[in-house]
């Protein structure tokens, strides 16, 4: 999560409600990645986390007198970025119910989405949607941006145990899923 | 049909799946943009540079400052009091009875005529009238 010798969250909290700009940019550099992981986990879009995700540290920003235990932070702000994204997930389901189906959207392809290959891609994220949300958030949080299972604990309001579990039973999941990828972790080591 | 999961020879000293991980990576932004991190940490401080002002101006006001800009507004409005509260004491019960006098005259300097008949007031000149029923 954090290098050892770096600035405590809750020193980077007291100062950031002072409007300390380097504080607030070193809270975000910190818990960027984990918060886009939570929000593409409720989302499972990448636009959609990406807005998530950016509003919500804002929004952190404005209520951060209201995060009574700063050294906290972590979980705090994992809270406003699922209540953000559910909301966001909302919203859009909404508009596509009073506008036009999902299917007829044409999405422009962004750089990126050009570059990878479409089919990798999909198959991650069909994947990754196959499971519970709270899995998603799990997996996301421990192998891809190596929280520990009492950090996801504390973020995710679970008993610690829970955690282990849900990672189990994600991972199981996902190696499944993914079987048939090229690149999977299993694929690969057929080929060996 | 594929093997059992095993957690073991595939994680890392932190318990995370490797493998899993690093396919998990490919659907990371900077997967494909490197930058994108930098990029996305520097529109979220420049959005949040109007709040970050406002509570550095809010951190930086002291006790003394509140009173300073209390005082700002209050000591005029209390000094220009004390000046009106004393030139009411300093003119004194006397100036206070001169004052009623002097508008009781006030209300009749422009009145045309006697306010009293001559033939009524207590030190009429010329001729007493006298009735002779008067006079016994």
């Amino acid at each position: 999560m954090k290098a050892s010798e770096a600035p405590e969250d809750d020193d980077l909290v007291r100062r950031a409600r002072k409007g300390e700009e380097l504080a607030f940019s070193q809270l975000v550099e910190r818990y960027q990645r984990a918060a886009y992981s939570v929000a593409y986990s409720v989302t499972g879009s990448r636009e959609d986390a990406e807005d998530a995700a950016q509003e919500s540290f804002l929004v952190a920003l404005q209520r951060l007198d209201e995060c009574r235990n700063p050294e906290r932070f972590a979980g705090w702000l994992m809270t406003i970025v699922r209540n953000r994204s559910r909301n966001l997930v909302r919203r859009e389901t909404l508009r596509e119910t009073d506008q036009l189906p999902s299917a007829a959207r044409s999405k422009v392809p962004t750089p990126d989405r050009v570059a990878e290959t479409a089919e990798l891609r999909e198959m991650l994220e069909k994947a990754l949607a196959g499971l519970p949300e709270v899995q998603r958030q799990i997996v996301l949080l421990h192998d891809v941006e190596g929280w520990k299972h009492r950090e996801i604990a504390e973020a995710l309001e679970l008993p610690s145990g829970t955690v282990r579990s849900h990672l189990h039973f994600a991972r199981k999941s996902l190696r499944e899923a993914l079987g048939n990828m090229p690149g999977a972790p299993d694929q690969e080591r057929k080929i060996q | 049909m594929r093997d059992e999961f095993d957690l073991a020879g595939r994680t890392d000293e932190m318990g995370r799946d490797m493998e899993l991980a690093d396919v998990l990576r490919r659907l990371a932004p900077e997967h494909a943009d490197p930058n994108y991190w930098m990029r996305f940490r520097e529109w979220v401080v420049r959005e949040a540079a109007g709040e970050l002002a406002r509570r550095r101006l809010v951190a930086h006001l002291t006790v003394s400052d509140v009173m300073s800009s209390w005082a700002r507004a209050l000591l005029p409005t209390a000094a220009l009091a004390a000046a009106l509260a004393g030139i009411i004491l300093m003119r004194g019960p006397e100036d206070h009875l001169q004052q009623m006098v002097s508008v009781e005259e006030l209300l009749v300097s422009d009145l045309e005529g006697e306010t009293i008949p001559a033939t009524l007031g207590p030190d009429t000149s010329g001729p007493a009238i006298t009735f002779a029923s008067e006079i016994f």
